[in-house]
């Protein structure tokens, strides 16, 4: 086993692309109208699992996965959606607020590293609800986590992509349903 | 409250004395259903259930494949039930089915029930019946040892291995109507499976978790009915 593993890291890094089709939730939509800016570190988003002795890997590829996932909840959650390429494009849409989501933490469990049958992923995410004109309205951390069990045949890949899927499925249900209950965000609505 | 137990042991027939042994000794698994009735159920052919595998636990997830593998086999049959499809339900009703948000005790159901937007629905897939499995399937006693060599001549394994499966799943089922729990099935199967090597590998599997599926199934199927 040892040196399959040996054998696959000396062969370089697996590259593994996140991918998947994320629902709209079923949710009252917020009667706002709200600008999304994915960021270059967010659209290019990577992670990179190194082995025991420090060699690359997998380099996991999630950035488009993440935009996939808000352009699935978003237009479920709010009555508008308009994506901008800039804080400074967001001033001229006469939109309610821009939301600006970031990952600070990408974490991986591999199965043959735990000794656990599962793969799983936690991320950490940066949350942040501004004006259009770039004011403070809300930041807050968010949290998703995400496992898939191991199974016979299926690539390490597989299962990554798996958790990772799984992930960010938590992501947008956690997310959908307690973005207003976010207490700076219910303070921001409660006061227009 | 009504307890039922009983115990299946497959057999399976053959032509040859020695095939008759081998699929003998690979289908030998012994099922063991417990049913726990907590009201009344019936259901009308208009009506659907859809069965949901429990994945909150940290060391283990209802595997997928078992809860369609449940849900194919009530659905088949001339006492065939309306099943909705888990991936489409919990789709569908995405975000409130999801590991981290599905409700956990029929309280949390009622509560779910008055989100309109899942009411409705639940209404417009005519779902009378949510049945949770949950359970998985251990794999222990793996002892023998199998060799495989090759070389300019050709190449070949010999040795023995073998192993036992023991698969335990509950599923418990929740009247959306009444939104309370009417009952619990237990599925218990184990069986040994074996792996001559002779030249080439013989794997004689016990088909444990599909003879779990199927019995549970067949239960369910009675247990919604009312029967």
């Amino acid at each position: 086993m040892a040196a399959m593993f040996g054998i696959l890291a000396a062969c370089g890094v697996n590259n593994v692309t996140v991918t998947g089709t994320y629902p709209t939730p079923n949710v009252g939509k917020l009667p706002l109208k709200i600008a999304v800016y994915y960021d270059e570190a967010l659209r290019d988003f990577s992670y990179i699992e190194y082995t025991e002795t420090g060699k690359e890997e997998f380099d996991i590829h999630s950035g488009q996965s993440h935009i996939d996932l808000f352009n699935a909840i978003l237009p479920g959650m709010f009555e508008q959606i308009v994506i901008v390429d800039s804080m400074e494009e967001a001033k001229g849409t006469g939109v309610d607020a821009v939301f600006a989501p970031a990952i600070e933490e990408f974490q991986l469990a591999l199965p043959y590293k735990t000794k656990l049958d599962m793969f799983e992923v936690w991320i950490k995410y940066n949350m942040r609800l501004l004006t259009a004109d770039g004011e403070y309205i809300a930041d807050w951390v968010a949290t998703s986590y995400g496992k898939t069990p191991t199974e016979t045949f299926r690539s390490n890949e597989a299962g990554i992509n798996e958790a990772a899927f799984s992930a960010l499925r938590d992501l947008g249900s956690s997310f959908s349903l307690n973005f207003a209950r976010v207490p700076e965000v219910r303070d921001w609505l409660a006061s227009r | 409250m009504y307890n039922y137990n009983y115990k299946v042991k497959s057999g399976v027939t053959g032509t040859g004395i020695a095939v008759l042994f081998t699929v003998a000794l690979a289908s030998c698994t012994t099922t063991t259903i417990d049913e726990f009735r907590q009201g009344e159920t019936g259901i009308e052919s208009h009506e659907s259930i859809v069965i949901l595998g429990r994945r909150q636990a940290s060391n283990y997830e209802t595997r997928e494949d078992f809860v369609n593998c449940v849900g194919e086999h009530v659905n088949q049959g001339e006492n065939g039930i309306n099943v909705v499809p888990e991936q489409e339900f919990v789709d569908a009703l995405f975000p409130w089915f999801e590991p981290r948000t599905a409700p956990l005790r029929t309280q949390d159901l009622e509560r779910l029930m008055a989100e309109s937007v899942v009411a409705e629905k639940l209404d417009e897939f005519g779902i009378r019946y949510i049945v949770w499995v949950d359970g998985f399937t251990e794999t222990t006693g793996r002892t023998g040892s199998i060799s495989c060599a090759i070389g300019p001549g050709g190449g070949g394994c010999f040795g023995f291995g073998t192993w036992e499966d023991d698969s335990r799943f509950d599923a418990r089922v929740w009247d959306v109507d009444a939104l309370t729990s009417v009952g619990t099935i237990r599925a218990d199967a184990t069986g040994q499976s074996y792996m001559p090597a002779l030249v080439i590998p013989i794997p004689l599997i016990a088909r444990v978790e599909a003879n779990a599926c199927s019995s549970l199934a067949n239960q369910l199927k009675q247990f919604v009915r009312g029967s």
